[in-house]
């Protein structure tokens, strides 16, 4: 009799349990489907080709580094995880609930319980002795050959080179005149196969330093001075951004890291260092500098700029009107290829091609030519002149400013005229 | 015909009516004949009301009446709160003058005198029984008596231990504080806790006397004053006041020369005997002369001192809008290590700064510099 009882519920469970399987089986084509499409459209976007922030493609002894680890890490983890799911797999399948009893449950199984244990220790010790080794590596400063301040603020970052001791910058010296410290920003020009090591800290907020192909990222702290080692041996530009969210246009806080063989560095270094040319009396650019001196040097320091009217040189003073007490030096804006945290080119669309896209030999000749009237960008210069604010999200609104004592984050909006705007490029294309 | 107590009241009257006509007459006063005559009138008021009701007497062999009389009723017990109402309105009278608090002080004793006043009469109404009375009083008012009566013990009892404790020297203080206070608390609490039983009323006795030593004390200690309190500057105000030289300051004294963070320094300079040097992080070479720091922003410098002589590191900042003349450390002992936090608010180009000798490291009562540039 209750041989019967059983018998006709296995019935009923077994009729039930079909339609569940169908449904199931219908749904699971469906997740299986999108979950393949969503793995194919994951492993296509890694066939992208123009992806200059690729991880996977080092450029540089650390980025190396980093390659030669990540490689057997990602390929243990991936092995473990597919044995991993096909276990889950094969055990969900196999032993899905088909009306069957319960089996009997295993316990004690102590030799199980240690193999548990150890294959998961010895792979995490395999990949721990290598990966500490790669960490100490990496925070090596001994073996320094040029050292460049890099400092974070809302949303931009700035380099300045030191001269050393024996009157050198990075070990070139000057060809012409002495050396003195040069200051730039978005775009941190380095010699090749020279280890460099930015010392980093931030005038505001945390940001974090990152050119993926040159090595890994770097937090830099208000207060603290953090190191980063950079090298490459190609020359060419190297692209990153701020991965550190650091307010409203940390999207917008980019930077580049630009590789010059060390004969177009020593040019370069030169080119920095050359005293301050005043535009030709009676032009647009002389203008220019009249309109700059009075609306822009209050923040934007060019160094060497002696104001006409009086013979005094021009001080910027960004500390009483920026909330992290610094703006971009302008001294030599067309000598780099972007502006406002590196976020857009100053070289049209065709010209940036032609220096990204250089091969090793021609790419120093063609970033040292800077940005030339036919090259420059000058859509997005003049809408950044026209109204910063509105092409870039920044704190910069005067009715806004209570918590920052009236000190703007970002640049303001200035009300130029376009006669003015006019002036401004015209002087600024002479800055390289 | 006139009852006893007529009699006084009516030669009171006629005393107090000779009075006011000699010292109308011979003295003169507004004030004083208006106050005469008021109690004049008031005594002749009181005399017709006593003749009246003829001293309320009644007869002693008249028991039933005798009982029921109103002399013959217990009289409620005296009452605290008219003079409690009185001392707030004289504060709030005070206080009109003096100084404010005194009238909020006034006004809250006659709103609290007030309050109990009138609680004291309606429960003194309640039944014929004193002891039921003052019961139902105790219900009412202890719930908001104790908790405040809690509030300004304690409340004396820090203030008069502190007015003790700013009365004594620094050391004795301590000593007061946490030994000898404390032993006595300690001693106390463990007699109470072994005595099996206590009573009431010695409770009240202890804690009556500790009460007064503690308010006589705190008393004799408030008169005396408060000890002179020793103003300790820091280095920043002694290098205000252009003191950052050899000689020893307050600020030397007890001053921390061991610094934790010496991974985020910006420079560690070092004086030993070839001079001064220092390490910027990154190249562990030494380099004197000159030194490049960046603009508005933080720069901790670290300071070593290797000679055998205590040393003042000096940061000579240019006097620019925003910056301070110089900032310095304490003197450092030999191997001692003291950070200065500087941020430079304008370029070494700058004219005022050029024109003020320009940025410098150096070291009270030596030559030796390390120029600093901030480009």
């Amino acid at each position: 009799m209750s041989h019967l009882k059983v018998h006709d519920r296995t019935m009923s469970t077994s009729n039930d349990s079909t339609s569940i399987v169908k449904g199931m089986s219908s749904r699971f084509r469906k997740l299986a489907t999108a979950g393949v499409g969503l793995s194919a459209a994951a492993l296509l976007a890694g066939c992208a080709t123009d992806a200059p922030q690729d991880t996977w493609k080092p450029a540089g002894a650390n980025a190396q580094k980093i390659q030669d680890l990540q490689w057997p890490v990602f390929l243990t983890a991936g092995v473990v995880g597919v044995i991993v799911m096909a276990f889950i797999a094969l055990t969900v399948l196999k032993y899905r609930d088909k009306g069957q009893p319960i089996p009997e449950q295993a316990h004690g199984k102590a030799w199980l319980e240690y193999l548990f244990i150890a294959i998961p220790a010895v792979i995490l010790a395999a990949i721990a002795i290598p990966t500490v080794g790669v960490v100490m590596a990496l925070n090596a400063t001994d073996d320094t050959e040029c050292v460049i301040n890099v400092t974070g603020q809302q949303w931009w970052w700035e380099y300045d080179y030191e001269v050393g001791a024996d009157g050198t910058i990075c070990g070139y010296a000057p060809s012409a005149v002495e050396a003195s410290p040069i200051i730039t920003s978005g775009q941190v020009v380095i010699p090749a196969n020279t280890k460099v090591l930015l010392r980093g800290t931030s005038r505001d907020v945390i940001h974090s330093y990152w050119i993926p192909r040159l090595n890994g990222k770097r937090d830099m702290v208000p207060g603290r001075v953090h190191f980063l080692r950079l090298e490459s041996d190609t020359p060419g530009i190297y692209a990153g951004q701020c991965t550190e969210f650091c307010g409203l246009s940390h999207a917008n806080m980019r930077m580049e890291t630009v590789v010059l063989e060390p004969a177009d560095f020593q040019k370069w270094l030169d080119n920095e260092l050359e005293p301050y040319q005043a535009p030709a009396e009676g032009s647009l650019a002389a203008e220019g500098e009249s309109t700059f001196i009075a609306q822009c040097s209050r923040c934007h320091q060019v160094n060497g700029l002696v104001d006409p009217n009086n013979g005094n040189i021009v001080v910027s003073y960004p500390d009483q009107f920026v909330y992290s007490g610094a703006a971009p030096n302008l001294t030599n804006l067309m000598g780099r290829n972007t502006f406002a945290g590196a976020t857009w080119d100053l070289l049209t669309p065709e010209c940036r091609a032609d220096v990204w896209e250089a091969s090793p030999e021609e790419f120093g000749d063609k970033y040292l030519a800077g940005v030339s009237q036919d090259c420059l960008n000058e859509i997005d210069l003049r809408e950044w002149l026209r109204n910063a604010p509105a092409k870039k999200p920044m704190y910069a609104d005067p009715a806004m400013l209570e918590q920052t004592d009236g000190k703007v984050r970002g640049m303001p909006y200035l009300g130029l005229s376009e006669d003015q705007i006019d002036q401004l490029i015209a002087y600024l294309l002479e800055r390289k | 015909m006139f009852t006893t107590g007529s009699k006084l009241l009516f030669g009171a009257s006629g005393a107090s009516l000779v009075g006011t006509l000699l010292y109308g007459v011979l003295i003169g006063g507004i004030m004083g004949t208006v106050g005469l005559v008021s109690l004049t009138a008031g005594l002749i008021f009181l005399a017709g009301i006593n003749a009246f009701i003829r001293d309320a007497n009644v007869a002693a062999d008249d028991v039933a009446r005798f009982s029921g009389s109103a002399a013959a009723t217990p009289r409620p017990a005296s009452s605290v709160w008219p003079i409690g109402v009185a001392v707030g309105g004289v504060l709030i009278a005070l206080g009109v003058v003096i100084h404010a608090a005194l009238t909020i002080i006034g006004l809250v004793v006659v709103l609290a005198a007030s309050a109990e006043w009138l609680l004291q009469g309606w429960a003194e109404g309640a039944s014929s029984d004193a002891s039921h009375n003052r019961e139902v009083r105790g219900r009412l008012a202890y719930t908001a008596e104790m908790p405040v009566a809690a509030a300004i013990g304690l409340g004396l009892i820090v203030f008069m231990f502190s007015r003790v404790m700013l009365g004594v020297p620094t050391k004795s203080s301590t000593i007061v504080a946490f030994s000898i206070v404390a032993t006595i608390v300690l001693f106390g609490g463990a007699v109470i806790s072994r005595a099996r039983s206590l009573s009431a009323s010695k409770m009240f006795g202890l804690f009556s006397i500790v009460s007064v030593v503690l308010l006589a004390g705190g008393a004799v200690a408030g008169l005396n004053g408060e000890r002179e309190i020793e103003e300790h500057h820091t280095t920043a105000h002694y290098a205000e006041l252009d003191k950052c030289g050899e000689e020893e300051i307050s600020a030397d004294e007890h001053a921390s020369q061991t610094v934790a963070g010496k991974a985020n320094s910006s420079a560690e300079v070092t004086l030993d005997e070839n001079g001064l040097s220092y390490v910027r992080p990154g190249l562990e070479t030494p380099q004197t002369g000159m030194i490049q720091l960046p603009r508005s922003n933080a720069n901790n410098i670290l300071f070593r001192n290797e000679t055998a002589e205590p040393r003042r590191f000096i940061a000579e900042l240019a006097e620019v809008e925003g910056s301070p003349a110089r900032l310095c450390t304490a003197l450092i002992e030999e191997g001692g290590v003291q950070l200065l936090t500087i941020n430079y608010a304008a370029p070494s180009f700058d004219p005022a700064v050029e024109e003020s000798g320009g940025y410098a490291f150096v070291v009270a009562g030596l030559d030796d510099r390390i120029e600093v540039v901030v480009p």
